[in-house]
């Protein structure tokens, strides 16, 4: 007969006891000299507020282990929110250089493939929301497919699916489902070049078919949110962000068709390490040359898989314009909702970067990590570019997140990368071990924010104290010059898995 | 039997049986416990066979565990009752359950894989342990 119970590891076994050596007050190195193999430093941006949680959880120690990857450029990077992940940590980034044999990883871009964020601007006030926000709230729930189990509205055949990875926004646009500046304000535009949907499985198409257009669950969630101070007036007022102004963050990803990409990869690059003379210090750093037919078929299935998370973001959005409609009786345009920017925060990319002096493309790993291109680069959208690309930044629901704008010293110390988000810092047994005897939901509404949540566990394990502060997390990268604060906004209501 | 355990961001499942088929029917009744909030609820309705191929137990205890992921995923099936026979070459089974009704079946956790983070399976002086841990 099965038993279940719940047993806590002591924190101990977890620690991180290897060096961590000051090199400013925002970043620390972990030298190659800690492991035979590191073939560059580990470095991770953090304050002293973090490093105490930090060393808690073994996170350095993958950081330590990105080091060995083949042709990785510069440092093996970590960012301040970082956690214990699957090979990489969550809040990883390299740059391999695959000229130099450098590899691409499945784990350094996450099961989530483009899991992201976008923010929608409305026109809308605190005071237009505030007295129906609780109906806004439910029937944002009733609406939008959102929990386990949840499919959504819009199915795709085989053959359509397809079509959405290979085109990604621009498909929905033609199906009336995206505005023009719905396509320019995403990263890549809603579409990253050289997709190639033929590589991705029946069984991911399968799992994708119905739930593109779906929040899904455990961290993903649609938030109702106001602007609550603005630290860069100009900024903001470039990106059309104001206190008081009422926005939508939406936080989802690829879905099952994205994790069954990552894990028929896994399966596919089992033995790819040994048959490339690789040796890897964990399993779950398993990779292959860039130029190679597997890091190729890779690159190819998680690229459609990224155009699926654009898409299915996009649809989100779509939805959530429709609800705002029925509640304010008015369209979508004319209550202002248009999209600010869309970030991904898992991702494989080929980029240009300049190492060590000289301009090369690099496979940049951003895994729970942010693009955050500086003012002037080419790929910001025109309307932006003076100012750098947007940074949108999920914290927990009950305490804040943060519009940020791509830092100055980005491209030069983290090839164009900040934080992703808050961070976790209490596991999901001992969030739930935490919550029992308390309701969540009530302490939530006790502080201004409105919550619903299809299931018992989802509000326990996402609580606020299961996430570091997201301001310190933000503060950091601004002191780091990664990226920049703009505006900070807190949460109204939120509907989450 | 089995139990769940801590991950920063996750859940892992720690397995202890006398066998490597019982083993590998309590991981998949674990992974259900993680996937359904109270398993007891499903009805053995329905009778589905698996057959997966593999002579390593933690690749094979792996490709199982996907093997029931994916039912849910793909087809909406839940299984209360589960019966491994290990052979020679692979593993056969038979699961009784359901389809997912969201009337009956709350749903506690979206798991996106099972993840090869400290997979492993090891024989012991009282049998067979294993461990997994599942993204959420």
């Amino acid at each position: 007969m099965a038993d279940h119970t719940e047993r806590i590891e002591p924190a101990a076994a977890r620690s991180f006891e290897g060096p961590l050596e000051r090199v400013d007050d925002t970043t620390w190195r972990i030298p190659r000299s800690y492991k035979p193999g590191m073939r560059v430093d580990g470095l991770i941006f953090a304050d002293d507020r973090l490093i105490p949680q930090l060393r808690s959880d073994r996170a350095p120690e993958q950081v330590a282990n990105v080091a060995f990857l083949p042709g990785i450029q510069q440092a093996s990077l970590a960012m301040p929110d970082i956690h214990w992940g699957y090979g990489f940590c969550i809040g990883g980034v390299c740059a391999t250089d695959p000229a130099a044999g450098g590899v691409v990883s499945p784990g350094g871009v996450g099961y989530d493939i483009n899991c992201g964020v976008r923010l929608v601007r409305t026109n809308l006030t605190l005071a237009d929301v505030q007295p129906t926000l609780v109906q806004l709230v439910n029937q944002l729930m009733r609406d939008v497919p959102v929990g386990v189990g949840q499919g959504g509205r819009f199915v795709f055949s085989p053959a359509e699916l397809r079509m959405l990875m290979a085109e990604g926004v621009p498909f929905l646009a033609s199906r009336g489902l995206a505005a023009p500046d719905d396509v320019a304000c995403a990263e890549a535009e809603g579409m990253i070049a050289g997709a190639e949907p033929g590589f991705v499985s029946d069984r991911a198409l399968a799992r994708g078919a119905d739930q593109c257009g779906t929040v899904g669950a455990g961290n993903h969630f649609i938030e109702v949110q106001v602007v609550d101070r603005v630290e860069d007036e100009r900024a903001a007022a470039a990106f059309g962000l104001h206190v008081g102004q009422i926005c939508v963050l939406i936080h989802s990803g690829s879905r099952g068709l994205g994790y069954q990409v990552c894990d028929d990869a896994l399966r596919a690059l089992r033995d790819a390490p040994a048959r490339y003379g690789l040796e890897l210090p964990d399993r779950q750093l398993v990779c292959a040359p860039v130029e190679s037919p597997e890091g190729r078929h890779y690159l190819g299935a998680m690229r459609a898989a990224a155009n699926y998370a654009f898409c299915n973001r996009q649809l989100l959005m779509w939805q959530v314009r429709e609800v705002f409609a029925r509640m304010f009786g008015r369209s979508w345009e004319s209550l202002g909702m248009t999209l600010l920017y869309d970030v991904a925060h898992n991702m494989a990319k080929i980029e240009r970067h300049v190492v060590d002096g000289v301009a090369k493309d690099v496979c940049v790993h951003r895994k729970g990590a942010t693009r955050a291109f500086p003012a002037g680069h080419a790929d910001i959208p025109a309307r932006y570019r003076a100012w750098g690309q947007p940074v949108i930044i999920p914290g927990d629901m009950g305490r804040a997140s943060w519009v940020l704008v791509g830092g100055p010293r980005s491209l030069e110390r983290s090839f164009g990368t900040t934080c992703h988000g808050a961070g976790r810092c209490l596991s999901r047994t001992a969030a739930t071990k935490a919550a029992r005897g308390r309701n969540i939901q009530h302490e939530l509404e006790r502080g201004g924010v409105v919550a619903r949540c299809r299931s018992r566990e989802g509000l326990a394990e996402e609580q606020p104290a299961a996430y570091k502060d997201v301001d310190i997390v933000v503060d950091v990268v601004h002191r780091a010059g990664l990226s920049l604060k703009v505006a900070r906004l807190r949460p109204l209501g939120v509907i989450k898995g | 039997m089995y139990e769940i355990c801590d991950h920063t961001a996750d859940l892992g499942i720690r397995v202890r049986a006398d066998t490597l088929a019982d083993l590998c029917a309590d991981a998949a009744r674990g992974l259900t416990a993680v996937i359904c909030a109270d398993p007891t609820v499903i009805r053995p309705l329905l009778t589905e066979s698996f057959a997966v191929a593999g002579t390593d137990p933690i690749w094979l205890l792996y490709d199982w565990l996907s093997e029931v992921h994916a039912a849910f995923e793909v087809r909406r099936l839940l299984f209360r009752d589960v019966t491994v026979t290990v052979e020679s070459k692979g593993l056969r089974a038979t699961a009784r359950g359901e389809p997912y009704d969201p009337a009956r079946h709350a749903l506690a956790h979206e798991v996106k894989a099972i993840t090869q983070h400290e997979l492993d399976v090891c024989q012991t002086a009282d049998g067979w342990e294993a461990f997994f841990i599942v993204d959420i």
